[in-house]
């Protein structure tokens, strides 16, 4: 059963209180209804007005008649699965459609290193009860709540206390409709105490007709010690379009590092993540390359909270625009009064390769403590002409002096990859898109 | 003129003397030597009042007075003078700016009235003849963009200027080419008198050949293990400091 | 305690200097605001018809307006009925010499450090001295006048040169580019009014010393500077004002106009109470300040030592429009005690070949909040432009606060902008270094906040550069330095 709007002119919003009642009547778990009520008193679906969606338009996204009730869910080969080019080696894998977790075609880890549950089975988990729906900037995004009130199923994983998970955990989301559907997806995961973990996302459409916008909300755990990897692979196809929120809460000497790369033919992509650094010591790295091309537009959206002493956090981005695309990047460093002794250093550079293509970023600090070393920096330019000059006395042709100076800025970010086959994966992707773009 | 008695210190809690006795007469030429992380620049520090720096025991008398009672402005205008393991640089501050309010604080405790500008610059161009001090780096910021060895000539300048009591060099030697070497222990030479003192702090006997101490000492785990007269630092340069360590059965050292 | 925090306490606890209040008559407008007010302030001035025409669209879209939402501190209360628009010192007449003006206002510039006798004799600066809101002493005017420039108030200007006024009014600073601009244009008192002729290198730095004064009146300047063609300008503001428990509002609005081949150079150093150690009292200081480089070759250039107010709001900013045109910003802000600075600048690149230069220096003490806002607009034919920004904060206590929030727009591939920024705490090694040779903390202090400004404080003019650092040891006296 689906329920669609009959009329593709109403907005989203104001079909919302219906659609909604009409999916999950007015019992069930109360969390939707608040969550509801507060994303409309955050204003429903935000507009350019709203300081962070100042340069990403995204009403035209919730015009042509969503429907949020899911479709069943078809039977996806392994054949299909394969297709979708996402595959890596070695790894464990979690197949996931429209946010409903497959064990058919899944590799499950071991049950006595980590906990893998759909997220509508696990409400008896004792982390569900500590962590659902807990984070702390949830409350501040429209789109958080959104999900909060809409969310079907998603993936629980806990990585138990002391587990060392050897081969990384791959979840490949798969995205299927007909129709125009906004599918919630939300996820739970917990890194327990000393544990040690590798999660890498990917996406991609099969055999959808109309287009899928994604609305997810991953909250992730990174408790005392706890290390977690985590990498969010954007390369789905053209019938996706994102709007990703990933809250991470880090507890005392605990490791997160993020790499996110946005290489898709998506309409819309944008990430909001968060990091809030609740207790000492932690440390953050957080990595992101982007290529905005067409009439895309890409949009990062990050911040991480220094709320105790002692902690360090480092920031690094990327992005090619080219074509008519839009990239946005928005990252603040934020260091409450008593976070002393933080290190905090945030980097966002910016190649606009085509004439028609924008850029826009923000860095961000707000300080309220004194023994701080916190940095940003922006730049937006071209290649070097010293470099591209250099390169041509040297022989080397102008395009492929350009594409090797372009993936020389691009693969600075993806040298950070820590897992091989990942970053052989991002780098063919990203040479790919940049070599179609400077070769024109 | 100095007098160190059972000093300890501690740096968060950690100590790092551990009972130092020292006693520095005018005219006299005091070489500390030891391996790395004795406590050799954090006896340094604590006589020149650095903050992180806790006394937790002993006591340091400064021509009569209480050392370890003074900020470490008041230490500076009694004459004792820190010429830095690590000059620091200070943008936008002109040196020659930062001289004179110097020269005239040290004159203001002492009851003097400020320099005028022209005997302040004569002071300035006979010391920097003197100790052979690049007039063009007197216009610059402070220490800003000065080579390692500009740094530490400029730390000797400013002694010059000061005319200090007691100056302790800690080790000025480090990082410093033999040329530096040279005109930096030239300098020291001429400042050399009756009624001042100095305390060499260094990890290599090289540049006592340049200076000649009365007495050397070798600090180790907060400790002074051994004292004797020059020939002390050429025979730790021939047999390094482990001999030491097993001669006197010392605890491990700190770190 | 730390020896920091003796600084601190000491800086919280030294008194405005200049806080003194000159008994001069005046001729004060009752509080409120509406038309009827609006109407006595242009028959005061004896404004033509045009005028408050234009005074009383600015009042509609004052009404029409709201309160930004933006901003990173919480916006007191203004009560614009409470304030009384027009005020100025009665017995209106035109002096020849100082010898004619009123020796109590003469004594309260000598108070200020700044005797006009004294700058005008030693320095060679035209004073035009604004006390409140109307001009008693205009100075160097024959001078002037010689080479066609034009250099006298605002209401001087409506009357003798109205086409001039007429053509640029409102041209950079719309009336409802913001709330207080509306209001501004609505109510403008006085201010200065300059037009420097074709070809002509004003001699002499040009320089008006505004002072709030009568209780309850709310300062609305109004400046309008023109550089024709290739002609330079350099103008001074200079503001002290004295202590008074109510908040004062001031809301002047400042726009700049230059011509092909022309310079303007703008300095601000601005001083006004900034409040008590509690954050009672203190001026708003909410400025509209814009320049446009409306000819190729041109270059506006903003210098701005902000010391005082309880809030200071402001981007002083340059539209690019002309190509090869050049923008520039330099900025010192200090907040201390319970202060608010939210200012910054925005470099608008219309033009091919524009270039822009930022650098903020922001330092913070005790509870002081200082932030530094900006934008870099590029547009989509704006080739070749080109920006610097640099932004630095500088911490001194615990419990203030240090933000930078840069908006970055390119809409050209061949633009390139560069945007760095850091914030730290005051060098500890640096401040023992200076002691170690002898210099206390807060003189340690002051020096190395000195340094860290002196990129900026070397944009100033001599004699203001002088002042300026004055105020930055009187601010941070005691804060730092």
């Amino acid at each position: 059963m689906t329920t669609t709007t009959s009329n593709t002119n109403i907005s989203f919003a104001e079909t919302l209180p219906a659609l909604f009642t009409a999916q999950f009547g007015n019992s069930g778990w109360p969390g939707r209804k608040t969550a509801l009520e507060r994303f409309q008193a955050l204003g429903g679906i935000p507009t350019v007005k709203t300081e962070d969606w100042k340069y990403t338009n995204v009403v035209p996204f919730f015009k042509n008649g969503l429907s949020i009730a899911l479709p069943e869910t078809p039977a996806i080969t392994a054949q299909q699965l394969e297709a979708t080019g996402l595959l890596l080696p070695d790894t464990y894998r979690l197949v996931l459609v429209n946010g409903v977790l497959q064990s058919a075609l899944s590799i499950l880890p071991p049950a006595t290193q980590v906990t893998v549950a759909r997220l509508s089975e696990a409400a008896s988990q004792p982390a569900y009860a500590q962590y659902f729906n807990k984070s702390k900037k949830l409350e501040e995004h429209h789109f958080a709540q959104l999900n909060t009130a809409l969310f079907n199923d998603g993936l629980f994983i806990e990585v138990k206390a002391k587990a060392q998970v050897e081969q990384p955990i791959h979840i490949i989301h798969l995205y299927h409709n007909n129709g125009n559907l906004l599918v919630n997806p939300r996820h739970l995961w917990v890194a327990q105490e000393g544990s040690e973990a590798k999660l890498i996302e990917s996406a991609a459409a099969v055999g959808t007709t109309g287009t899928v916008l994604v609305n997810s909300v991953a909250e992730a755990v990174v408790t005392e010690r706890a290390q977690l990897s985590h990498y969010q692979l954007q390369t789905g196809g053209a019938g996706l379009r994102f709007i990703n929120q990933t809250l991470v809460e880090q507890m005392g000497k605990s490791l997160y590092n993020n790499y996110t790369f946005t290489l898709s033919e998506s309409d819309l992509v944008r990430n909001n993540l968060n990091i809030s650094l609740d207790a000492e010591r932690t440390e953050t790295h957080l990595y992101g390359f982007y290529i905005a091309a067409g009439s895309q537009l890409v949009d990062n959206h990050s911040s991480v909270d220094h709320r105790m002493p002692h902690c360090e956090s480092n920031e690094l981005y990327r992005g090619v625009m080219m074509d008519k695309a839009t990239g946005v990047f928005n990252g603040k460093i934020f260091v409450h009064e008593d976070a002393q002794k933080t290190n905090a250093f945030q980097q966002n550079n910016n190649l606009v390769i085509s004439p028609s293509a924008s850029i826009y970023t923000k860095p961000q600090l707000e300080i309220y403590a004194d023994d701080v070393k916190c940095s940003h920096g922006t730049t937006i330019g071209q290649v070097s002409e010293d470099a591209l000059f250099y390169l041509k006395a040297r022989g080397i042709g102008d395009a492929e002096a350009r594409n090797m100076l372009v993936k020389a800025f691009a693969f600075d970010v993806t040298a950070q990859v820590k897992i091989p086959a990942v970053r052989k994966q991002v780098e063919q992707i990203a040479s790919r898109y940049l070599s179609v773009a400077t070769n024109n | 003129m100095l007098n160190i008695k059972n000093l300890h210190a501690a740096v968060e809690g950690n100590a790092i003397l551990k009972g130092i006795n020292l006693n520095v007469k005018a005219g006299e030429v005091h070489a500390i030597m030891g391996p790395n992380g004795s406590g050799k620049s954090s006896l340094a520090s604590v006589l020149a009042g650095r903050e992180a720096y806790e006394v937790t025991e002993g006591s340091v008398d400064f021509d009569g007075k209480d050392l370890l009672d003074m900020s470490p402005e008041v230490r500076a205008r009694e004459g004792l003078f820190l010429a830095f393991q690590y000059p620091v640089e200070i943008p936008g501050v002109s040196n020659i700016n930062f001289l004179k309010t110097a020269v005239n604080e040290v004159r203001a405790y002492h009851g003097q009235p400020p320099m005028q500008a022209k005997a302040f610059l004569d002071m300035l161009k006979s010391k920097q003849k003197l100790m052979e001090f690049d007039a063009n780096l007197m216009n610059r910021s402070l220490n800003e963009g000065f080579s390692g060895g500009e740094k530490k000539r400029n730390d000797i300048f400013q002694m010059a200027m000061l005319e200090p009591k007691l100056a302790i060099m800690d080790e000025t030697d480090s990082g410093l080419d033999i040329d530096a070497l040279r005109i930096v222990s030239a300098g020291v030479n001429k400042l050399r008198g009756k009624d001042n003192a100095f305390i060499i702090i260094t990890h290599y006997q090289r540049l006592l050949e340049y200076i000649v101490p009365d007495f050397v000492h070798v600090l180790y785990n907060g400790r002074i293990v051994k004292s004797g007269t020059k020939e002390l630092a050429l025979e730790l340069e021939e047999k390094g400091y482990d001999w030491l360590k097993e001669d006197i059965r010392l605890e491990e050292p700190v770190q | 305690m730390s020896a920091e925090q003796d600084i601190l306490q000491e800086l919280a606890g030294r008194d405005y200097e200049f806080g003194f209040e000159t008994q001069i008559e005046m001729d004060i407008a009752p509080p409120g605001l509406n038309e009827d007010i609006i109407r006595f302030i242009s028959a005061k001035k004896q404004e033509p018809e045009w005028l408050l025409e234009w005074r009383l669209k600015g009042f509609q879209l004052f009404q029409k307006l709201s309160m930004p939402t933006w901003q990173n501190f919480k916006l007191p209360e203004v009560d614009f009925q409470g304030v009384s628009y027009y005020a100025a010192p009665k017995n209106q007449v035109k002096y020849n010499s100082l010898d004619e003006v009123d020796p109590e206002l003469l004594a309260t510039f000598a108070k200020l450090g700044i005797p006009l006798e004294e700058q005008k004799m030693l320095s060679g600066v035209a004073v035009d001295a604004v006390f409140d809101s109307i001009s008693v002493a205009t100075t160097f005017k024959a001078q002037l006048h010689e080479l066609g420039i034009i250099f006298c108030s605002f209401g001087e200007a409506v009357q003798e040169h109205p086409e001039l006024v007429k053509k640029y009014l409102g041209s950079v600073v719309p009336q409802a580019d913001n709330i207080y601009a509306a209001l501004n244009s609505a109510v403008f008192s006085d201010g200065s009014f300059v037009y420097i002729p074709k070809g002509v290198r004003c001699p002499m730095e040009l320089s008006t010393y505004f002072r709030i004064n009568a209780k309850n009146t709310g300062q609305f300047e109004r400046t309008l500077i023109i550089a024709d063609e290739g002609s330079y300008v350099s103008y001074l503001e200079g503001c002290t004002a004295p202590m008074r428990d109510e908040n004062q509002l001031h809301a002047a609005v400042v726009e700049l106009i230059a011509l092909d081949d022309s310079e303007i150079k703008y300095s601000t150093v601005q001083n006004w109470y900034p409040g008590d150690a509690d954050g009672k009292g203190g001026i708003y200081n909410f400025v509209t300040k814009r320049g446009i480089c409306k000819g190729k070759n041109s270059k506006i250039s903003w210098t701005q030592v902000e010391t005082g107010s309880a809030i200071t709001w402001k981007y002083p900013g340059v539209i690019l429009q002309g190509d090869n045109s050049i923008g520039e910003f330099y900025s010192v802000a200090v907040t201390s005690k319970r202060q608010v600075a939210d200012t910054g600048t925005k470099m608008v690149h219309i033009g091919k070949n524009t270039k822009s230069r930022i650098i903020s220096k922001g330092i913070s003490a005790i509870h002081g909040q200082n932030t530094y806002r900006g934008l870099v607009k590029v547009g989509p034919n704006a080739t070749n432009a080109r920006n610097f920004t640099q932004c630095d904060s500088l911490l001194i206590g615990d419990r203030c606060g240090a933000h930078t929030f840069p908006y970055i727009e390119s809409k050209n591939n061949t633009a390139m902008v560069e945007h760095e920024a850091t914030t730290s705490k005051i060098g500890e090694d640096q401040v023992f270094y200076l002691n170690q040779r002898g210099i206390d903390n807060e003189q340690a202090v002051n020096m190395i906040v000195n340094g860290y400004a002196k990129e900026v404080l070397n944009q100033l003019p001599m004699e203001f550069a002088v002042e300026a650092q004055k105020l930055l040891s009187i601010t941070l006296e005691g804060s730092v330095g």
